[in-house]
């Protein structure tokens, strides 16, 4: 995947740069806004990563020109502000998500891996299909092989997540925001024993457990 | 105090500014009073002489010189008024009450135009005193060469205007005085009330904020502004002793991490270098422990920013659907720790608020009442609209509960009572859950829970009020 990074704080940007070639993205780094809108004018990526302060033009200003422009590249905001009206003005500015620092690699990764399979999955689905598992969006109905997995309402749209995302990781945090539509700090993990009871109705008396647990990430469905 | 000093006070230039108005205003009626007083009394004897020469002239025209003599002569004796003078065609005196023709005033008129014309008269009184008093009168000419004079002394309106003239400068003389003495007095009193609200101001700039503006309980404004004064610095010093506990909360709280992480780190480094152990494992907990700090500054942020300025972006929301929500992501937590978790929620309660912050709230007395109640206990969520029409949602839990006397205490900063020090936790859930409640003008309440029965209880209610949406 192609990363455009843009972040005017070197020892930050060297430490994204080198996690994200680690993770195997091919990342490029610009030093401020002004930079960073002239590479995305090159075009090629599938993902911006933009810090939200820079001297010269700032990620608010980037993102609202980049989208001006008609570029509909995914965007990830960094900021140091983690306030709500923060997050708001990121993501009117047309932001895609939207990360507080500091964060955990983990999540950064994980986020900007959700990003560009968003846009890849462009067309309307009706049925989603990782390994045997198989989800049918329109009668609301998930098989395994040829079990049938009755879930609560809630399981659903986190398999759903899950299965949309399948093979990445997503982190607790990300489920909290995207499945319960939640921005605060749950104290407990919570999410872990949703996670867990959703586990024991997909994998439970299956030879092959799906829902991976990523040490120091969140979870990965599997096909 | 100074005169170049008072002249600077502001009462007193006002008073000054008032009094010159005053005495301007006193003076311009005075000076009417004067001149009307005059003139009308003036134009009195003008009539009065004007009616007498009239009625003497008639008796000359009709029955001739000797008979206006007799006239004259029995006015004379009667007394009167007036002043009276007949002169023969040689110029000799008739008769009359004055001793001579006295045209020696003010240019004497020629005689035989019937003009007014004005002057002295000089008379010595009984004790030899000489007097002159001033007169007007009307000198005719009459047919057959006489010529009659008929005057009045005004000397008497003359003495009274020189009274009232004198009574005026006494009394403008009176009101300048007493004004001066007003505006010394109150601009005394202004400033000696200001001087002590100066003094405490001064006193506040220079970093002692134990000073007070003394209340003298007059109830004027100077008190209302002294208590105003005072009530602000009451909060003022509250909020910065506050903010000093939070600090030395704060370093204190976070030192003990902090040394954690570092003995971590160093122990780590001495296994793997002697190759004990797996680094990777080292690294691991210390950054969980730097996540533990960062969220702790990032919750002393937040009750911060709350307290600091009130719920960011409030929007009508509806509090049953997060209590719903909520309900719905802690049950399972609760129930892998056999607690047994209920909620019971009304529907339809409309508040105004800051979603993130209302769900972090409850975030925390949920995970509160979890954390502490033990395994077979139960936990129950409530939201409701209070008969005062208020939303409350409340958290009870079956746990060992907060003392009474401790209830004020728990909610503060950092303060955690001793026997829940070994659960894991910060110290911030309650202060951050006050902080909300307090930023959306609404309040926490700390309840006993159902009490205690089979070993559990006797639990805590906690319960977060909060104003129902304006229908506006």
């Amino acid at each position: 995947m192609r990363i455009l990074v843009v972040e005017d704080d070197a020892e930050a940007a060297t430490a994204m740069v080198r996690g994200l070639s680690e993770a195997g993205h091919d990342v490029t780094h610009a030093v401020d806004g002004a930079f960073g809108l002239l590479e995305t004018q090159k075009g090629g990526y599938d993902v911006y990563v933009v810090d939200r302060m820079m001297p010269r033009l700032d990620g608010v200003g980037m993102v609202e020109t980049v989208r001006k422009g008609g570029d509909q590249t995914p965007v990830l905001f960094l900021s140091a502000l983690g306030e709500v009206e923060d997050r708001v003005t990121g993501l009117k500015a047309g932001a895609d998500d939207y990360l507080v620092k500091p964060y955990a690699f983990a999540e950064l990764i994980a986020r900007v891996e959700a990003l560009s399979r968003r846009r890849e999955t462009g067309g309307v689905q009706t049925v989603l299909k990782v390994g045997d598992l198989e989800m049918n969006l329109i009668a609301r109905t998930v098989h395994r092989g040829t079990t049938e997995i009755d879930l609560q309402p809630r399981e659903f749209q986190l398999l759903e997540f899950l299965m949309r995302h399948a093979g990445q990781s997503v982190t607790r945090t990300m489920l909290l925001e995207k499945v319960w539509e939640y921005h605060f700090d749950p104290q407990t993990n919570v999410i872990d024993v949703h996670i867990s009871r959703l586990r024991s109705k997909i994998d439970k008396g299956f030879e092959r457990a799906m829902l991976q647990t990523v040490r120091g990430a969140g979870y990965r469905l599997e096909a | 105090m100074r005169l170049p000093s008072l002249l600077r006070r502001t009462p007193f230039r006002l008073t000054l500014l008032f009094l010159a108005l005053f005495v301007a205003a006193a003076g311009a009626i005075l000076a009417y009073v004067y001149f009307a007083s005059a003139s009308e009394a003036q134009a009195r004897a003008r009539t009065d002489v004007e009616t007498e020469l009239e009625a003497l002239t008639a008796v000359h025209r009709t029955r001739g010189i000797d008979a206006l003599n007799q006239a004259l002569v029995e006015r004379t004796i009667r007394g009167g008024p007036y002043l009276y003078l007949l002169t023969g065609p040689d110029g000799k005196i008739v008769t009359g009450n004055l001793s001579v023709m006295p045209f020696d005033l003010e240019g004497a008129p020629e005689v035989g135009r019937g003009e007014w014309s004005t002057f002295r008269l000089t008379s010595t009184d009984p004790d030899g005193r000489v007097q002159t008093r001033r007169s007007i009168g009307v000198i005719m000419p009459l047919a057959g060469g006489d010529t009659l004079l008929v005057g009045e002394d005004i000397g008497g309106i003359e003495e009274y205007l020189a009274r009232l003239t004198q009574a005026l400068w006494g009394a403008m003389g009176l009101v300048m005085l007493l004004g001066l003495a007003g505006g010394l007095y109150v601009s005394r009193r202004v400033e000696s009330a200001m001087g002590g609200l100066n003094r405490v101001v001064q006193a506040v700039q220079d970093g002692d904020l134990k000073q007070r503006a003394v209340i003298r309980h007059t109830g004027d404004e100077l008190d209302e502004l002294g208590q105003g004064l005072n009530t602000m610095l009451d909060r003022l010093e509250g909020s910065m002793a506050s903010i000093r506990h939070a600090g030395d909360a704060i370093a204190h709280d976070l030192r003990s991490p902090l040394t954690r992480m570092r003995a971590k780190l160093e122990v780590a480094l001495i296994d793997a270098e002697a190759g004990k152990i797996d680094g990777v494992d080292a690294l691991g907990i210390a950054l969980d422990e730097a996540d533990h700090l960062l969220k702790t500054f990032n919750t002393v942020l937040a009750i911060a920013r709350l307290q600091a300025g009130g719920a960011p972006d409030p929007k009508l929301m509806d509090a049953a659907e997060l209590a719903a929500d909520m309900a719905e992501l802690y049950e399972p937590a609760a129930e892998d720790k056999s607690i047994d978790f209920s909620s019971e929620v009304e529907t339809g309660l409309m508040i105004e608020g800051n979603q993130p912050f209302l769900a972090q709230a409850l975030a925390n007395l949920i995970d509160n009442a979890i954390k502490y109640t033990p395994a077979g206990g139960a936990v129950k969520l409530r939201a409701r609209r209070r008969s005062s029409g208020e939303i409350e949602y409340s958290v009870t839990d079956t746990g060992p509960g907060v003392p009474e006397e401790d209830r004020e205490r728990v909610v503060q900063r950092f303060v955690r009572l001793d026997n829940s020090r070994t659960e894991p936790g910060s110290g911030l859930g309650l202060s951050l859950v006050t902080a909300v409640a307090e930023a959306h003008g609404g309040r926490v309440v700390l309840d006993e829970g159902p009490g205690a029965y089979d070993g559990f209880g006797p639990g805590l209610r906690v319960a977060l009020v909060l104003p129902p949406a304006s229908l506006s």
